[in-house]
């Protein structure tokens, strides 16, 4: 039989159609929610309904290289509770990402606690996806959290998130290759064109650089930022920044692909310990300071162990396990005298253990909300993707 | 009656995995599409807004794509040709092997071997080292630049054009050539008469293979481009993970199909229906 169209014509034009849809839904894959339900406003957050003891499995979503070996083997001993522990976070955006659709129906896919920076914590909290607290149960938390870190103005009684870590976001630098840097404004002098790489983190990088031209972040408003985009957006076009990265600045730094970055300060301690060529710059400026947070999430199975996990980590002798492996700023009082008998390396590292006049010029990370992220988002992703 | 059911039958299971997993999820997206507000309270409101402002405000990052994905499939076909030609004809028992090779990097994952590629082209290594003496990395560096993220899609698409080309050559009858031959054909003109046109579907399929994953892929760009350097994947990847912009990421998807589906039929139009005569007219 002949058919008036090549019918190979229509099998082609078929496995293009095809092969572009696939494609198409290839990127949309991790979108998937269609809107909705909105949680949003009512901020009256349920507390977990704890049992007497917690038994069986939990499950813990942390971010990668965010403990040590020990500690999930030691509370599993002490405890009798059988841990998972999961390593899935790795950026706060994309995690919110894949978590919103069942947040959205009181789900938390299994994940009993896990781990996420202030700002995120906050906007999960506004949509209603985080439990409160039993206090009852986590006396430790009450009484070692750090006094700095006790009132952060979006849970002034830490009624939904305890710090896991702290850090610090500044500059890290080759000191062979880029010793004169010392000042966010330093990146963006041309002797160092195209060897600048800055944070894909909206606020990390952009408050560092409104603190180059002398805005104060805590005090910004939408046009000061976009001020701050404004001067990123000029040094990407003129090739000054190189490119914008995660952790993965870290090998740039060692291959000499980048001489200075803006990076975080728990990288800065790993990177000079391998590199001694690698180190932190406190900015003359001074740093933005940030802590991760172990929050509840609504439908997780057995928050009562998720409340031991957290009194747990909170007693300074096992706190202190965790903080000579991770290097980031210990949350948790006591743990530097621990240290300071075990291993007075870190207990004198300024990048672990900070004091006062060390951060006197830094800034707790602020963050917008609402439209105004929306916009600044927007802005920023604008320059990342040129 | 038998035999007009049984095809229908045996399309079944494919029909519906096709429906269930691609029809559906199709559907949704371009729901999604059209839907208006800000993140927390998306709604279906027929916004087509979405569509010109992915147009508008995007419209760098799709003609760069376009251009990336390009030029990609052109480089590809200049290394896959010869290569296919090789294997086809000249590899003799040396013909599994080299197949195997040109197999093989996908015992590897696809983002290790784009991130192998920032080792070789890091700004100390001996390739730009050699390059920059050439005067070829006018920036210094090659890292970060458009020319790494093309070298790096044409390196991980080139199977994608070997293979099908391969195909179609190893099909062609030798007699076909050893035919223009006796007529005092030259090697040149047999060639370019006989064994081009043969080969033509695998050229088509192989650039249609080639063109339309690269212009969607956003790895690439994002581990061997700077911001200048990004592609419209991209774009769609931060509006979904980044920014939570659902519908604008959906309308960029939908707008991202439609402008390869006319730049493929435009390509079929002229370039594929007359190959695909001409295997016909031999």
């Amino acid at each position: 039989m002949v058919s008036e169209k090549d019918p190979r014509r229509i099998t082609a034009l078929l496995a293009v159609l095809v092969a572009a849809g696939a494609l198409a839904l290839g990127l949309a894959a991790c979108g998937g929610s269609s809107g909705g339900g909105i949680n949003g406003g009512d901020t009256e957050a349920e507390e977990v309904k704890l049992e007497k003891k917690g038994s069986g499995e939990v499950t813990i979503s942390n971010w990668p290289l965010y403990i040590d070996k020990q500690t999930v083997p030691d509370f599993e001993k002490a405890t009798g509770l059988s841990v998972k522990y999961i390593e899935d976070v790795n950026s706060n955006e994309e995690f919110f990402a894949k978590m919103d659709p069942l947040l959205k129906q009181g789900e938390s896919g299994g994940r009993s606690l896990f781990v996420v920076t202030d700002w995120m914590a906050n906007k999960m909290h506004e949509l209603g996806y985080l439990q409160n607290f039993d206090k009852s149960a986590l006396p430790n938390f009450e009484k070692n959290l750090v006094s700095n870190l006790k009132e952060p103005s979006y849970d002034p009684n830490r009624e939904f998130s305890a710090p896991w870590q702290s850090g610090m976001t500044g500059i890290i630098v080759r000191k062979d290759l880029a010793p004169e840097v010392k000042s966010i404004c330093d990146l963006f002098d041309p002797k160092y064109k195209g060897k600048v790489e800055m944070l894909n983190e909206l606020r990390d990088t952009v408050p560092l650089v409104m603190k180059c031209l002398g805005i104060d972040p805590s005090e910004a408003d939408e046009a000061d930022w976009m001020k701050a985009i404004d001067k990123i957006k000029e040094a990407t076009e003129s090739g000054q920044i190189r490119r914008f990265t995660g952790n993965d600045y870290g090998a740039d730094l060692t291959s000499g692909n980048a001489v200075a970055v803006i990076g975080w300060s728990g990288d800065a301690v790993q990177l000079q310990a391998d590199n001694p060529n690698i180190e932190w710059r406190m900015p003359t400026e001074g740093c933005i300071l940030w802590s991760d947070n172990m929050v509840i999430p609504v439908g997780s199975p057995n928050p009562t162990a998720a409340e031991e996990w957290i009194n747990y980590v909170y007693e300074p002798k096992n706190e202190a396990q965790i903080e000579a492996y991770v290097n980031y700023v210990s949350p948790v009082e006591g743990v530097k005298e621990i240290l300071l008998k075990e291993e007075p390396e870190i207990a004198k590292n300024q990048l672990i253990f900070p004091s006062k006049s060390f951060t006197k010029n830094c800034t707790i990370q602020p963050s917008p909300s609402g439209e105004e992220e929306q916009n600044l988002n927007r802005a920023f992703n604008a320059v990342l993707n040129g | 009656m038998r035999r007009r059911v049984a095809p229908y039958f045996l399309l079944g299971p494919g029909a519906a995995w096709l429906l269930l997993f691609f029809v559906v999820p199709l559907y949704y997206l371009f729901e999604l599409s059209l839907n208006a507000g800000v993140f927390g309270s998306y709604h279906f409101d027929w916004h087509w807004a979405n569509y010109s402002d992915a147009l508008s405000l995007y419209d760098t990052q799709f003609e760069r794509s376009f251009l990336y994905a390009g030029l990609a499939t052109l480089f590809a076909l200049l290394l896959a040709y010869p290569l296919a030609y090789t294997i086809a004809f000249k590899a003799g028992r040396w013909r599994n092997v080299m197949l195997f090779a040109v197999v093989a990097p996908f015992f590897t994952t696809y983002l290790i071997r784009t991130l192998a590629w920032e080792t070789i082209l890091s700004d100390q290594s001996p390739v730009v080292k050699v390059l920059d003496t050439l005067g070829l990395a006018p920036e210094g560096h090659v890292l970060a630049t458009g020319g790494a993220v093309i070298a790096g899609l044409t390196y991980n698409f080139l199977p994608f054009m070997v293979l099908p080309i391969y195909a179609s050559l190893e099909r062609i009858d030798v007699r076909l050539i050893e035919a223009g031959k006796d007529l005092y054909a030259s090697a040149t003109q047999t060639f370019f008469r006989v064994t081009l046109p043969l080969s033509a579907p695998g050229v088509v399929a192989g650039t249609l293979l080639t063109f339309i994953p690269a212009s969607g892929d956003y790895v690439n760009a994002q581990f061997l481009g700077s911001a200048s350097n990004q592609m419209i994947g991209n774009v769609i990847q931060s509006l979904y993970l980044k920014q939570s912009d659902y519908p604008a990421a959906a309308a960029l998807s939908f707008v991202l199909m439609a402008a390869i589906l006319i730049l493929v039929l435009i390509y079929i139009r002229f370039a594929g229906s007359e190959a695909l005569m001409g295997e016909e007219a031999v």
